[in-house]
């Protein structure tokens, strides 16, 4: 009882804030997904290099003890401010799906995940008054994308002794973005016009990480990735390829007492090398990224540590894609966060709220994600 | 308890779920390859490919009657002929000759100048052997006052709907039918007010013709009881004729009159707009040679239909709903314009349709207007037919 009416809250908080929606994802590929799960969103994303359920790392699937399906839903409320004005937007999210589980007889676990790479989901609208025919006219401009760039990721992971961790994952980039440009005229003597366009994207990637665990209360994570580059194409045609970003990440994991998990990571993406690609495409380029986290996890009881963890912290992120050129896009993240585990642990849910500031300029958004993890053990 | 919760708590989460993506745009940080632009061009009708073709819709195949006294310069006068009255009546079997009690003629009034007051309806007996080829020479000599039967006054609130004049008596004399006409009656109609006008007065093709009503009596001598009839008898036959024959000007494009005309324009549009236009507004522009004429409450309507196989005059047309351009036009006006886009949209594409449209004028062959245009070969090609056209081009969407 005491269990529903704490997700009845964690629900309802929401709506009582305002919504807003990510005009960041509007150029280049769109807005980077972190491929986080529920459990390292809630500390800011600092567990992302050691959480199992996450993406980021696949020595991380090294924790995997049982097979684990993960399901994690996100519910933006974000208000926009622009130099056109400020609109209140809330926008869905279905960011991460993994399944993961050990290999029978060896020290070795298998995962496979679909994360949300990129976003672009978006509607701009504009309203003005031009000249037609010596006769001003009123019109309204409406330009919106749905789609993204998918990450579908197959990891397994092998450990050498008690310490070391070794993991490889290989990634297919999938996506699309439909376009649509539309304009209402005001004037009824003017039908309206609807214009669509679709690119789709198609690459590959792979990845390795490695974890170690220096001491009993102290380990160290480590990701490189190289995504190579996108094919696109445009309603079926070939128009061109961009190259995609090399990761690097570091993580720090540090177990100060029983009942307190500190951890902290830093990811650079060296997205610059799609500039060129971008900008010959009429975008406005790209640029290398810094993601840095850092959070924690506290525990009221040792003995069962999933038991209303109470989780929080915070990141610092560069955008890559400026909204306008020479600019840089910043996003700053606050999170808490808990979880509970039932049915013998073979089902749970995690809990996060994480309020957020992105900026760039005179554009800014900020607001609340709230995201709900569902976890399954069969 | 918890079930009901639960519920709730799904109903809450499916109600945050909803999404609402829609900001304000600051261009042009936030409008990926721009703003749609909006061209406006003018296309003029291919020269020399214009026409008017006359004879659709004949005088005696028109929905109404134009009767007029000078309204363009000329008078109009409609002609009925109406279906035989038989000369018995059967009843149990048996033929009954009959008496005649009274007669009378109703019309309809379709449309009039509500502005002028004291207009009158008058009619003549006319010998019933006009047909469609007949003239206004060939009736002119019967409209004289020996033949005049009836002056009907059209009440001066009557914008439309029906008149009637009754004969009874010895006026009975002034619609009796002679043997050597065979049952049939013919009556001509003219107007009559000291202002120029018209009235368009129901007819046969538009199932409102005149109405020719005698009311009898049969003698039924088995019983020595009279028995009362009404004998209704629409016409067989209508028209009307004008006093000034239609002239067609090969150079010019007229739409309307009787027999109707109908023009077609057919027009170029360069690859660039039927290829990937998105065309959002077409007008096509005309020019009157002269001040169009007509009744200034009756004004007719311009229809533009486009041409689905262009083989000239019978060029099949698309007359689909919403596929129509159709404006009314204003009486007095030197200009024309229709607005076309659903015409012009079905050029549009990979298709073979010819880029032509054909103009008519509704009510056809029953209006009083007959605007001529000109045509691609006037002299100044501000006087040609034209297509106003504005389109935006292929949005240029950015990649990304």
């Amino acid at each position: 009882m005491r269990r529903a009416l704490v997700l009845f809250l964690f629900a309802i908080v929401p709506i009582a804030v305002r919504a807003q929606s990510p005009q960041f994802g509007a150029r280049g590929l769109g807005y980077p997904g972190r491929a986080l799960a529920v459990r390292s969103i809630g500390t800011g994303g600092a567990f992302g290099l050691f959480d199992p359920e996450s993406s980021q790392n696949p020595a991380a699937l090294a924790n995997v003890l049982n097979l684990t399906s993960v399901f994690t839903i996100t519910q933006g409320f974000q208000k926009v401010r622009n130099p056109a004005g400020t609109a209140s937007v809330r926008d869905t999210r279905f960011p991460q799906l993994m399944v993961a589980g050990p290999v029978h007889r060896f020290p070795a676990a298998v995962g496979f995940s679909f994360s949300n790479y990129t976003s672009r989901d978006f509607t701009f609208a504009t309203a003005e008054t031009i000249d037609l025919r010596g006769v001003p006219v009123g019109v309204v401009d409406t330009f919106s994308s749905r789609g993204g760039l998918n990450d579908f990721r197959i990891a397994g992971v092998y450990r050498f002794g008690a310490r070391w961790a070794v993991g490889g994952g290989f990634h297919i980039l999938s996506g699309s973005n439909r376009l649509t440009s539309t304009r209402v005229f005001d004037d009824p003597q003017y039908l309206s016009s609807r214009q669509r366009s679709e690119l789709s994207f198609a690459g590959i990637g792979v990845s390795v990480g490695v974890t170690h665990q220096f001491a009993p209360n102290f380990a160290v994570s480590a990701v490189a990735r190289s995504d190579g580059h996108v094919n696109l194409d445009r309603d079926s045609a070939r128009v061109g390829t961009i190259d995609l970003p090399y990761t690097f990440g570091l993580g720090l994991h540090w177990r100060p007492a029983a009942r307190l998990d500190i951890a902290g990571q830093t990811l650079v993406r060296t997205w610059s090398g799609a500039n060129s690609d971008l900008l010959a495409q009429g975008g406005t380029g790209a640029q290398n990224t810094v993601e840095a986290a850092v959070g924690a996890e506290y525990t009221s009881d040792p003995k069962r540590p999933y038991r209303r963890p109470l989780r929080f912290g915070a990141h610092y992120a560069t955008l890559p894609f400026p909204l306008l050129p020479g600019q840089h896009g910043r996003e700053y993240g606050v999170s808490v966060g808990s979880g509970l585990r039932f049915a013998q642990q073979r089902a749970g849910l995690d809990l996060a709220l994480e309020h957020v500031w992105r900026s760039e300029g005179a554009y800014s958004e900020k607001g609340f994600i709230l995201s709900l993890g569902i976890l399954v053990r069969p | 308890m918890k079930g009901g919760i639960g519920g709730l708590l799904a109903v809450v989460t499916l109600a945050a779920c909803q999404e609402k993506l829609t900001a304000p745009a600051d261009c042009p940080a936030l409008c990926p390859g721009g703003q749609p632009q909006v061209f406006d061009e003018v296309f003029t009708a291919i020269s020399g490919a214009d026409s008017s073709f006359v004879g659709y819709v004949q005088p005696h195949e028109a929905a109404s009657l134009l009767v007029s006294n000078g309204l363009q310069g000329f008078e109009e006068r409609g002609l009925v002929r109406f279906l035989a009255r038989t000369g018995t009546v059967t009843v149990r079997d048996t033929a009954r000759t009959y008496t005649i009690d009274s007669v009378a003629f109703s019309l309809t009034v379709a449309a009039r100048d509500t502005n002028l007051a004291g207009l009158k309806l008058l009619l003549y007996r006319l010998t019933p052997s006009f047909d469609s080829t007949t003239t206004f020479a060939d009736v002119a000599p019967a409209f004289i006052p020996d033949s005049l039967i009836a002056t009907i006054d059209v009440p001066d609130s009557l914008n439309a709907g029906t008149v009637r004049t009754v004969f009874q008596g010895a006026d009975l004399s002034r619609v009796e039918i002679p043997a050597s006409d065979s049952g049939r009656l013919a009556l001509g109609i003219r107007i009559d007010v000291p202002t120029a006008t018209g009235v368009r007065l129901g007819a046969l093709a538009g199932g409102t013709g005149p109405t020719f009503t005698t009311y009898v009596t049969l003698e039924v001598p088995d019983t020595g009881t009279a028995k009362l009839r009404t004998l209704p008898v629409g016409p067989s036959f209508n028209t009307y004729v004008s006093e000034v024959p239609q002239v067609v000007d090969s150079t010019l494009l007229a739409v309307g009159g009787a027999a109707s005309a109908r023009a077609l324009l057919r027009f170029n549009l360069p690859s660039r707009i039927r290829d990937s236009a998105s065309i959002v507004r077409a007008t096509l522009e005309l020019t009157a040679v002269a001040p169009v004429t007509g009744l200034p409450t009756d004004r007719p309507r311009l229809l533009g239909l486009a041409v689905l196989a262009d083989v000239g005059a019978k060029s099949p047309l698309n007359s689909v709903l919403g596929r129509v351009a159709e404006d009314t036009l204003e009486i007095g006006t030197s200009t024309a314009s229709l607005e076309a886009v659903r015409v012009v949209e079905l050029w549009l594409g990979a298709t073979t349709r010819p880029t032509a449209l054909f103009l008519s004028l509704t009510p056809e062959a029953a209006s009083f207007s007959r605007p001529v245009f000109y045509s691609t070969r006037a002299a100044d090609p501000a006087l040609r037919p034209r297509l106003r056209i504005s389109y935006l081009l292929s949005f240029p969407f950015e990649t990304p």
